[in-house]
């Protein structure tokens, strides 16, 4: 059913126009644009609605829609579908990004082309139901043992939908686990946007292919396809972690994305990720116009992260101070110090773990700190 | 049965997330306070009731609103419990003046009116569908005739297509035309079109076959609109 379905794609989009959304619907029609085929999931605020909205949309697109008993089930059955070469999605938030781990980690051990949107929540535990930062750790760090995954962090609702198209291009081009990582505000705010065909802007999707079950004979034309996640030798599995390493490593230059404001003459650069970037850059506006040289990094990949970039814009800057927000207890922070250790900058921090972080918020901060 | 019961406008606001229903609900709630009305405005969002109007009820009730919504005080200690009705909310049609109910959650939200004590049955009733031409869900002819066929019954059509804080003249002039084309064709009567206040102006030259009204915008004021 599915494969008649990618032989006969139908245009989505149609032509590029604006419409009104909430982040989770943009979510949505990015996955459609992406030809994702199937979407697999459990309910929880705050992503539920990409599943109520996929599942209206899905029988005018004929797309598939399988609610599973639990996260770790959806999990999974995303891994399952891949390995058949069907273009499977999940979305999840706080809990259920926990349990979704053991099928994440598989995923990178078996190099499957997953992607996953995280709406974050507030925590520990299942927390608010509506807003926080607090699963940059767990969503680049999850998982047992050390896979490697790829993770753009959104900050308006045209990325949403453009970083859900890409997500899918990602996974499938790497085969490494890429994760969409928005939150409460994001996927509940109304916002204007932009929806267009891949195609129109020179984008083409990568169609989805049979990772186990496929054509020939080993040995006559194709390589044995060995998906495992399991080795019973110490030495084996050293060998496929540094070879993914090596991999990774070779492609991050590609992947890595981040985004910069007025840090050329700042002397304070602000670091933050996500929709707190856009109050990140509203304050440096009003700092500067009260005189205060004030810049904005954001690393739209938290992982990897852009190190060398990063660096190089504080060493070009006259930066003196730098100073950290996030709507967590020091997430980005641990990922920024690893980052760029031996920089001598004092770095500050504005740490409001699970409450939205607005400009006034870091101008008080930031007045506080010269 | 007093003259104020027989002349009461009970509305209750239907449509799509980000339509402008709540919007257009809290103004319609204002302009009927700005006549010397009494009126109650009633949130019955079931699903996640926290996210409507709560932020904006101590404005709103300043401003001489009855509001029915749960309070922070009154979700305190409920954490994510599924579906919820305030009790004050079934019971909403026997407060006395005009009541406007603000509807949540999609089509699937029209459904929560049966839970409204005497709704069915109420001849005062008016079933008010906003609708935006902007959203991907009804943004052609066929669209919003479909959309419109999966509720049980609608009695006015709104014209309110925006595009938030990138609205313009143009975009509300083409995408009511096409409301008004389809209301015309099903035989569905529109109250009203609904513009933002700041393009009064330039609407005000233009000429419509039905009502314009001008609103205000209180729904930026909580964090996620």
């Amino acid at each position: 059913m599915f494969l008649e379905v990618l032989i006969s794609v139908q245009k989505v989009i149609g032509e590029t126009k604006k419409a009104f959304l909430t982040g989770n619907e943009a979510i949505v029609w990015g996955c459609l644009a992406a030809e994702a085929e199937i979407m697999f999931g459990y309910p929880i605020t705050p992503q539920n609605e990409i599943m109520h909205y996929w599942t209206r949309l899905a029988p005018e697109y004929g797309k598939g829609f399988l609610q599973t008993e639990d996260e770790i089930s959806a999990g999974f059955t995303v891994c399952g579908a891949i390995q058949g070469g069907i273009k499977a999605f999940t979305a999840t938030a706080g809990p259920g990004n926990v349990l979704m781990q053991e099928p994440f980690g598989m995923a990178e051990a078996m190099r499957l082309p997953v992607f996953a949107v995280i709406q974050q929540r507030g925590g520990p535990s299942s927390g608010t139901v509506i807003y926080s930062q607090q699963e940059v750790s767990l969503t680049a760090f999850g998982g047992n043992g050390e896979g490697h995954r790829i993770v753009y962090s959104t900050a308006t609702h045209q990325e949403l939908y453009d970083y859900t198209i890409k997500g899918f291009n990602t996974a499938w081009k790497y085969r490494f686990p890429t994760f969409l990582l928005g939150d409460g505000y994001q996927a509940k705010m109304r916002e204007p946007l932009e929806l267009y065909e891949p195609s129109e802007r020179g984008i083409e999707i990568i169609k989805p292919h049979a990772l186990i079950g496929v054509e020939g004979y080993i040995s006559e034309g194709r390589e044995p396809q060995h998906l495992r996640n399991i080795y019973s030798m110490e030495e084996e599995l050293y060998d496929v972690v540094l070879g993914f390493e090596a991999e990774y490593n070779s492609i991050k230059n590609d992947i890595i994305e981040y985004s910069e404001f007025q840090c050329e003459d700042a002397e304070l650069i602000i670091i933050s990720h996500g929709v707190v970037s856009r109050a990140a850059e509203d304050a440096v506006t009003a700092l500067r116009s009260q005189g205060v040289k004030a810049g904005s990094f954001r690393p739209i990949t938290l992982r990897p992260f852009p190190r060398e970039q990063l660096l190089n814009i504080i060493g070009k800057s006259n930066a003196k101070k730098i100073l950290i927000a996030e709507s967590a207890l020091g997430q980005l922070e641990r990922i920024v110090k690893n980052e760029i250790y031996g920089q001598t900058l004092p770095i500050e921090t504005l740490f409001m773990p699970g409450v939205g972080i607005i400009d006034y918020d870091i101008m008080q901060k930031v007045k506080s700190i010269l | 049965m007093t003259k104020e019961f027989v002349t009461r406008s009970v509305e209750a606001y239907v449509g799509e997330y980000a339509s402008g229903k709540s919007e257009i609900a809290i103004n319609r709630a204002l302009e009927l306070i700005g006549q010397g009305r009494q009126v109650t405005l009633v949130d019955l969002d079931t699903v996640e009731p926290f996210y409507t109007l709560r932020p904006l009820q101590e404005k709103l009730e300043s401003l001489g609103i009855n509001i029915i919504c749960l309070s922070a005080k009154d979700a305190f200690g409920l954490g994510e419990t599924g579906a919820m009705l305030n009790p004050k909310a079934r019971w909403a049609l026997r407060h006395e003046g005009d009541i406007i109910l603000d509807i949540g959650y999609g089509v699937y939200g029209a459904r929560t009116l049966n839970l409204v004590e005497g709704a069915k049955e109420s001849k005062e009733l008016k079933i008010m569908l906003v609708l935006n031409y902007s959203r991907p869900m009804t943004n052609s002819r066929e669209r919003i005739k479909e959309y419109i066929k999966s509720f049980d019954r609608i009695d006015y059509i709104i014209a309110n297509t925006h595009l938030g804080d990138q609205t313009t003249v143009d975009i509300i002039i083409k995408g009511n035309q096409e409301i008004l084309a389809v209301a015309d064709e099903i035989g569905l009567p529109v109250a009203f079109i609904a513009a933002d206040i700041s393009l009064a102006a330039e609407l005000e030259k233009q000429s419509f076959s039905v009502p314009i009204k001008f609103i205000n915008r209180y729904m930026p004021e909580a964090m996620w609109s």
